[in-house]
C-alpha cells in the first residue's frame, strides 16, 4: 500500500496501537497538569515508533483540533475564553500555520529524493530541541532563583522590557482586561501558529505569551489558547488533510488516550502545589528534548551530513524511545501518583474541625 | 461613626476634597498613603505587590499571601479608626473593602483629562505628551491594582453613591454640598451597621494574624467571621501545618468558635431556607465530595417584594435589604438574639456539614441577587453557585421565574458557574439518564472506531488519493469526522470519569 499518505503508510499493529494509545494518554495527563502542550511527547513518540515525522505532526495537529474544541467549550462555560484576543491572534496564526506547513512540504520533497525521510525529521527535531531546550532551562532556571529568592515567581524580564514598548495601535480586551499594542500581537500570534505547525506545540508559545506578555490571568490564557487552538487546529488539518499527510488512525487513537488523561492532569493541579508542577513539567520537557537530539545522528546521516556505522542507528533509537517513555511515564507517573493519592485521601479525611472554648473539637 | 470613602483619580483633586470635607465636617481624614506606610511598617509587602501588579505579573502564591494580607489591614485599620470616630478616607476604592457596611458614603472624584495633564506638565516638568502617557499609564496601574484586589471595574459608576466632577466646580463647594448628602439617613450609622464594622474587624484581625504567621500564611481559601463565628478553609497540602489555625486565633478577641476545613474549592449555596433532610442537600455533599470542596451557605431571606434592578433599599443589619422608602431610610436593627441564633433547620444543615467535613461558614442576609453579589467576595475561588429555593412567599410561576433571573443575573457578573439547585442532578451527578447517555456515546465512539479500522484501507486511500477535487472532498469529511469523533468520545470519558467520582 505504497500510496497511501504520500508513500509513508505504516502498518499498525495491536502492541503498536496500544502503544499510541498511552503516548495520547500520557500526552493528555501532561497537558492536563501543564495547561498547554502535551504535543512535545505525542510527536517524537510516534516518531520513534516509526511513523514518518511530518505524518505525525498533521494527524496530531489534526487531534489537537478535536481535543481543543472539547476544552474551549468547558472553558468559555467559565468565562475564561476572550475572543477578541483570540481572533487577533488568529490572523497572523493562520499564515504562521501555512507557513510551517509549505516549509514541510518543501522538506518533504527533500524526503523523496533522499528516499529516507530524515530531511523533514531533521528540520522538526532541530526546532523541537531549540524552542522546547529554551523554555526548559528557562523554567529550570526560575525555579533555581526562585528558591534563592525564596519567591516563587517567573522571570520578568521579557515582561519589563516589553512593558516600556508603547506602539500604538493598542488594542483593549474586555474579557482578559489588558491592553496589548496590535504589532506584539501579531507577532506571537506568527510564533504559535508557526510552531504549531511544525512541532504541534503551540501552546508553549501562545500561552506564557499571553501571561507574560500581554499580562492575562493564567485561567483566561489558558481558556483563549485553547479557544485559539482549535481554529489553529483545524486550520492545521485543513492544510495537512489537502497535502493528504493526515492518518486519521493516529488522530482516532491518540484520542482514546488524551481525552481521559487530559482531565486526570487537570486534576492534578488542584493537589500539587506550583513550584513542583513546574519543576515536573521542565524536567518532563528536557528529558524530551535530550530524547530528540539524540536521534538527530541519524537523520544527519541518512542525509549523508554525518558518517558512522549504520548500525548505530538501532541504538540511537532505542536510547532515544527510552529516554522519551522515561520522561513521559515517569512524569505521568509523579502526577497520576500526587491525582490517585488525593483521590483516596479525599475519602478518608474528615476535613471540618469545630473549636470554641465551650465545646471538644468535634469530626 | 460614619465612614466616607473617597476614590481619586491622578491629580483629580481627590485630595484636596477629602481634606476639605473632613475639615468641615469634624472627621479625621486618612490617606491611602498612611495606610500603605503602616502597612509598610507591619511587614506587609505592599510596595512589591504594587510593583508586580503595575508590571502585570502573575499573582505567585507568595504575591497572593501579601495581596490579602494588605486587604485585611486595610479592613482592620479602617474598621478600627471607624469604631471610635468619624473619618474620611480617600485613596481607590477602600468601601471594597468594607463589604455589607451600608452608610459607608462613597464618592468618586473625576476631573477634565486636558487640566490633569496640565496639573502634571507644572508638577513633573514634563512634556504634554509625556503628561498625557503618564495619566494613561497611572489610570491603568489603578485600574489593573482594583482588579487584582477586588476583581471588580474601578470605573464603574455603579460602585459609587456619587461621582463628582472638579472640573466646573471649587473643592470648596463640592464638600459643602457633600456635607449635606452626608447628613442623608441612609448614611447614618447605626447599631446594625456598627455591628457588621465589628465583624469585619474581627475577620479582618484574623487574616491578619493567619498572614502574619509562618505556619497558617499560607492558607489559600478564605476566612470570614460571623457573630464570633470564624471559619476558615486551607488546601489539603497545607493539613499539618493547618493543624495550627486554632493556636493562631485563639487570642484574638471576640473569636467565639472556629470552623476549619479542609479544601480545595468551595462551593457557594444560596437559599431561603435550609432543610437537613432535602435532596439538595445530599447531592451539594456529594459534588463536595467529589471536588474536594467546602460549602459556604447564604441564607438569603425575602426583602421586601422588589425584583433585583427595581429596588429602593438599603442592608440591614446582616447584610440584607430593608425598605427604605417607608421609614425615611431610617434603618431597623434585627434582633441580637436573632442574628446570634439562626433557625434551627440552619444550625442542622450546618452540623451535616461539620459532620460530612465540608462546613464551609455560614451567612444570612436579606434582598435579592444584587445584594447577595455585592457581598460576594469577587476574589473567592468558588467553583459553582448552587440557587436554590428562593422567593418562596410568591407563587410557584413567579418563585420559577424570579429564581431563573437571579442565576442569570449571577451567571452575567460572575466568573463562576451558577445552577438553579434543581439542575444539579442533571449537570453534576449520576443517574439513570446518564447512564443511557454514556452507554450511547460509548456505542456511537465503537461504532464510529470500528468502522474505521475495519476499513483502513478504504479510509486512508480515500484521504490520500491524487486530485485537487478529490482531496478538497477528503478533507472536508476530515473536519466533520474528527469533531464529530472528539465530541462523542470526550463525552462518553467525561460520563465515566463522573461514574467513579473523578472530576
Amino acid at each position: 500500500m505504497p500510496e497511501f499518505l504520500l508513500g509513508s503508510f505504516h502498518d499498525l499493529n495491536l502492541i503498536e496501537m496500544a502503544q499510541i494509545i498511552m503516548l495520547g494518554f500520557i500526552g493528555g495527563v501532561l497537558s492536563g497538569f501543564i495547561g498547554s502542550g502535551g504535543a512535545f511527547f505525542m510527536t517524537p513518540g510516534m516518531m520513534n515508533l516509526g511513523i514518518p515525522g511530518n505524518i505525525a505532526v498533521a494527524s496530531n495537529i489534526t487531534h489537537k483540533f478535536g481535543k481543543a474544541m472539547i476544552g474551549a467549550r468547558r472553558h468559555s462555560e467559565m468565562g475564561h475564553v476572550d475572543t477578541k484576543l483570540a481572533t487577533f491572534m488568529l490572523i497572523t496564526a493562520a499564515v504562521g500555520i501555512s507557513l510551517a506547513v509549505w516549509v514541510m512540504k518543501l522538506m518533504g520533497a527533500m524526503d523523496k529524493e533522499g528516499g529516507t525521510g530524515a530531511g523533514a525529521n531533521l528540520y522538526i527535531s532541530v526546532v523541537f530541541v531549540v524552542v522546547l531546550a529554551i523554555v526548559s532551562i528557562s523554567m529550570l532556571r526560575d525555579i533555581m532563583r526562585s528558591r534563592k529568592a525564596e519567591d516563587s515567581r517567573p522571570s520578568q524580564k521579557i515582561v519589563n522590557f516589553l512593558g516600556r514598548l508603547h506602539l500604538p495601535p493598542m488594542i483593549n480586551f474586555s474579557v482578559a482586561d489588558v491592553k496589548v499594542s496590535l504589532w506584539i500581537i501579531l507577532i506571537c500570534g506568527l510564533a504559535t501558529g508557526y510552531l504549531a505547525g511544525t512541532i504541534g506545540v503551540g501552546g508553549f508559545i501562545g500561552v506564557p505569551a499571553m501571561i507574560y506578555v500581554f499580562g492575562v490571568s493564567a485561567q483566561v490564557a489558558a481558556g483563549t489558547e485553547l479557544f485559539l487552538a482549535q481554529f489553529m487546529g483545524a486550520w492545521g488539518a485543513l492544510n495537512y488533510g489537502l497535502q493528504g499527510m493526515v492518518d486519521l488512525r493516529l488522530t482516532m487513537l491518540l484520542f482514546l488516550g488524551s481525552l481521559v488523561g487530559i482531565h486526570l492532569g487537570a486534576y492534578g493541579t488542584k493537589v500539587v502545589r506550583e513550584v513542583i508542577i513546574r519543576l515536573v513539567t521542565s524536567c518532563i520537557i528536557l528529558l524530551c528534548v535530550v530524547s530528540r537530539a539524540i536521534n538527530m545522528p541519524v537523520y544527519l546521516r541518512q542525509l549523508g551530513l554525518l558518517e558512522y556505522n549504520p548500525g548505530l542507528d538501532s541504538r540511537f533509537a532505542m536510547a532515544s524511545k527510552a529516554l522519551l517513555y522515561a520522561s513521559g511515564i515517569g512524569g505521568a507517573s509523579i502526577i497520576m501518583f500526587f491525582v490517585l493519592k488525593a483521590y483516596l485521601h479525599r475519602r478518608q479525611v474528615q476535613a471540618s474541625l469545630l473549636v470554641s472554648p465551650e465545646k471538644a473539637p468535634a469530626t | 461613626m460614619q465612614i466616607v470613602c473617597i476614590s481619586r483619580g491622578t491629580f483629580a483633586g481627590g485630595k484636596n476634597l477629602a481634606e476639605q470635607l473632613a475639615s468641615q465636617l469634624g472627621y479625621d481624614c486618612l490617606s491611602r498613603e498612611e495606610l500603605m506606610d503602616a502597612a509598610t511598617g507591619a511587614g506587609i509587602a505592599v510596595g512589591k505587590l504594587e510593583m508586580a501588579v503595575a508590571h502585570r505579573r502573575p499573582m505567585s502564591e507568595q504575591l497572593d499571601r501579601e495581596r490579602r494580607r494588605y486587604t485585611s489591614f486595610v479592613t482592620s485599620t479602617i474598621c478600627e479608626r471607624a469604631l471610635t470616630q468619624s473619618l474620611v478616607y480617600h485613596g481607590r476604592t477602600a468601601h471594597l473593602s468594607l463589604p455589607g457596611v451600608t452608610n459607608v458614603l462613597r464618592i468618586r472624584t473625576i476631573q477634565n483629562p486636558e487640566r490633569r495633564v496640565e496639573w502634571v506638565m507644572q508638577r513633573l516638568h514634563l512634556s504634554r505628551e509625556k503628561a498625557r502617557r503618564y495619566n494613561e499609564q497611572v489610570d491603568e496601574d489603578r485600574r489593573r491594582w482594583v482588579r487584582t484586589l477586588y476583581n471588580i471595574d474601578w470605573e464603574d459608576p455603579a460602585h459609587y453613591d456619587t461621582v463628582i466632577n472638579l472640573s466646573h466646580m471649587s473643592v470648596e463647594n463640592a464638600a459643602s454640598s457633600l456635607v449635606s448628602m452626608a447628613q442623608l439617613p441612609e448614611f447614618q450609622v447605626t447599631p446594625a451597621t456598627h455591628r457588621v464594622i465589628e465583624e469585619l474587624r474581627l475577620a479582618s484581625r484574623c487574616g491578619l494574624a493567619r498572614g502574619a504567621d509562618p505556619h497558617t500564611g499560607e492558607r489559600s481559601v478564605t476566612g470570614k467571621a460571623d457573630c464570633g463565628r470564624g471559619s476558615v478553609t486551607y488546601l489539603p497540602r497545607q493539613q499539618q501545618k493547618a493543624r495550627s489555625i486554632p493556636d493562631v486565633l485563639h487570642e484574638i478577641d471576640g473569636v467565639r468558635e472556629l470552623l476549619c476545613t479542609m479544601a480545595t474549592t468551595s462551593l457557594l449555596w444560596v437559599q431561603q431556607c435550609f432543610d437537613p433532610k432535602c435532596a439538595s442537600l445530599a447531592q451539594i455533599l456529594e459534588i463536595a465530595g467529589k471536588w474536594n470542596a467546602a460549602v459556604e451557605l447564604v441564607q438569603l431571606e425575602e426583602g421586601p417584594g422588589k425584583p433585583p434592578g427595581e429596588v429602593e433599599m438599603d442592608v440591614d443589619s446582616r447584610g440584607g435589604l430593608q425598605d427604605v422608602t417607608k421609614n425615611g431610610g431610617i434603618l431597623d436593627d434585627g434582633s441580637q438574639e436573632d442574628v446570634e441564633c439562626p433557625d434551627e433547620d440552619l444550625k442542622h444543615t450546618r452540623a451535616r456539614l461539620i459532620a460530612a467535613g465540608r462546613a464551609g461558614g455560614v451567612r444570612i442576609m436579606s434582598g435579592d441577587a444584587r445584594t447577595l453579589l455585592e457581598s460576594l467576595d469577587r476574589t473567592a475561588p468558588y467553583s459553582l453557585i448552587v440557587v436554590g429555593d428562593v422567593f418562596m412567599s410568591k407563587v410557584d410561576s413567579v418563585r420559577k421565574r424570579l429564581s431563573r433571573e437571579m442565576v442569570s443575573y449571577l451567571s452575567d457578573h460572575l466568573r463562576v458557574p451558577v445552577i438553579g439547585a434543581d439542575e444539579l442532578k442533571t449537570q453534576y451527578l449520576f443517574g439513570p439518564a446518564q447512564w443511557l447517555r454514556l452507554l450511547a456515546y460509548g456505542a456511537i465512539a465503537a461504532l464510529m472506531f470500528g468502522l474505521v479500522f475495519t476499513h483502513q484501507t478504504e479510509v486512508l486511500t480515500f484521504m490520500s488519493q491524487e486530485g485537487t477535487g478529490h482531496r478538497i472532498l477528503s478533507t472536508a469529511a476530515l473536519l466533520a469526522f474528527v469533531p464529530a469523533f472528539a465530541y462523542v468520545y470526550g463525552n462518553f470519558g467525561r460520563y465515566l470519569l463522573r461514574l467513579f467520582r473523578f472530576e
